[in-house]
């Protein structure tokens, strides 16, 4: 009986890479334990708390598809019964199963600090989904330029470009739609027409750039 | 069942500064090809694409029975493959490859693959950072054998390996060939490893295959004539001879396609024949190539 291949794959993916994705979770976590402190322990949770989850965008396709490539592993996988197309599905199913899974993590720890232990207005809710959504959309870009690209540089540049696109994007977010801001400090979480659409547009954006990696992927000729 | 384990025809692919040209190879089951070219001679872009990891423009690539690269997955579960830029994971330890590959092949064959840490000097707990490059190549290759493929296909894999490493893996390799139904292509730029596995050697050189033929056929055809050729004699080219290199007297004849008779032609032309001599597959390389070179040329 033949083995599931791209199920083996994802899981060597898993064993190599889990570690990191501990430690990010886990720092990430403790930055979320400045939040009781209150004043301005907040703010540096909350920044502390976004560079962990940007961290790890950054680092995980790094580690699990650039590395792969530049230490000269993949000549290695792709011996075995793959073929470029499910070697792409296996590799964007494991990093970004592993990056949900730190960024559901991250992201219940901190609904947790904010219903559970009220630390901080539940109207800071929709706000905080909207900019988790920035290091989501982030790491679907830089995984999609390391898939597709196949180099180093080609993922440090959408590393480079996301990166430094966050807050302009939230500055641009905040001017157009000021009740962001204002409804953040409300004690309930305010779910306007806005809210949800710039949700949508986040999740469309991922999903466009999953879709069209996959597809890409799948067009390759040459893989080595 | 098809006859051959790889056959490829009329193989094209086009880079920017090389061109693989027309490749026609056919590797008989149960037999051990030797590739052997120059640097950059085309000789991983071959294998690469009769692993389906790199596709051929045109022509036809059928390995073990499965077109290339459409049913890559289905052949490569019977290829062993293994190449000199191939690395393994270095924060991992060679047990934990060995445990990845058996979670991956259900013909794993861990006696074996024991017997081989034993012969190879490996560790299994040893961590791949930590261990030299020959035993890199060994570990890799173990994970190649211990699979049991019916197809071997080795790009280079003794390069760069000190005598005692590539005397090993040459006597492994050897071992392994003794399953008769077991075929292997061995690409290598050092003609002494692939004479001594190789069944069929196949030259190649700039992205054109220049010969294939069976070992024994070649080293039989092959032979340097030693001639001296008195003042006003004048040299005939020969059928059979590829190449004459004159040095005052002394002439030196290559012959690809050697005739006992050839000697007293020369004879009779007023040449002396002082030696007939059997040619390594080095030399019949090198005077190959540089023969294909001028055909190219002229």
């Amino acid at each position: 009986m033949k083995t599931n291949v791209i199920l083996q794959l994802i899981l060597k993916d898993w064993r190599l890479q889990s570690r990191m994705i501990i430690l990010l979770t886990l720092a990430g976590a403790a930055a979320l334990a400045f939040l009781p402190i209150g004043g301005k322990a907040i703010v540096i949770g909350t920044v502390f708390f976004f560079v962990a989850m940007m961290f790890c965008a950054c680092l995980l396709p790094m580690q699990n598809i650039v590395n792969e490539r530049k230490k000269q592993t993949l000549p290695f996988i792709m011996s075995l019964p793959v073929s470029s197309a499910r070697y792409g599905a296996a590799k964007l199913i494991s990093t970004t199963g592993m990056f949900l899974t730190s960024w559901l993590a991250l992201l219940g720890a901190a609904l947790f600090m904010i219903l559970v232990r009220h630390t901080v207005p539940n109207g800071a809710i929709p706000m905080g989904m909207i900019l988790m959504g920035f290091p989501l959309i982030g790491f679907c870009l830089v995984t999609g330029a390391a898939l597709i690209g196949e180099s180093e540089g080609w993922a440090t540049g959408a590393l480079a470009i996301t990166n430094s696109s966050y807050w302009l994007v939230w500055f641009i977010l905040v001017s157009h739609v000021p009740s962001l801001m204002q409804n953040s400090s409300s004690p309930v979480a305010v779910w306007s027409p806005a809210v949800f659409k710039i949700l949508s547009v986040e999740f469309g954006i991922i999903l466009l750039t999953l879709g069209l990696t996959m597809f890409l992927q799948s067009r390759k000729r040459n893989f080595i | 069942m098809n006859d051959y384990a790889i056959e490829l025809s009329g193989v094209c692919k086009s880079y920017r500064f090389f061109n693989l040209q027309n490749i026609a190879l056919r590797l008989q089951r149960g037999t051990t090809m030797g590739l052997i070219g120059p640097n950059g001679a085309g000789k991983s872009t071959t294998i690469r694409i009769l692993m389906g990891l790199v596709h051929q423009d045109r022509g036809e690539v059928n390995v073990l029975g499965h077109c290339m690269p459409q049913e890559q997955v289905d052949a490569k579960w019977d290829i062993g493959f293994a190449s000199d830029d191939m690395r393994l994971y270095e924060t991992m330890t060679l047990g934990w490859h060995i445990n990845f590959m058996k979670s991956m092949y259900p013909s794993w064959d861990d006696a074996y693959a024991h017997l081989l840490l034993k012969r190879f000097g490996l560790r299994a707990e040893q961590k791949i950072k930590g261990i030299s490059h020959g035993q890199r190549v060994k570990a890799a290759l173990l994970l190649v054998f211990a699979r049991r493929p019916k197809l071997l296909v080795l790009d280079e894999p003794t390069t760069g390996l000190d005598p005692v490493a590539r005397h090993e893996i040459l006597r492994e390799l050897t071992s392994v060939m003794v399953d008769e139904g077991r075929s292997v292509l061995f690409s290598s730029h050092n003609t002494q490893d692939v004479e001594q596995i190789s069944d069929q050697i196949t030259f190649i050189d700039r992205g054109r295959i220049i010969d294939s033929m069976d070992k024994e056929i070649y080293l039989d055809r092959w032979r340097r004539l030693r001639l001296e050729v008195p003042d006003g004699v004048a040299l005939p080219r020969l059928p059979g001879v590829i190449g004459i290199q004159k040095t005052g007297r002394l002439a030196v004849a290559i012959a690809n396609a050697f005739e006992s008779h050839l000697p007293n032609a020369y004879e009779n032309t007023g040449a002396r024949v002082h030696a007939v001599e059997n040619m390594t597959l080095e030399e019949i390389f090198v005077a190959n190539v540089e023969h294909s070179r001028e055909e190219v040329n002229a």
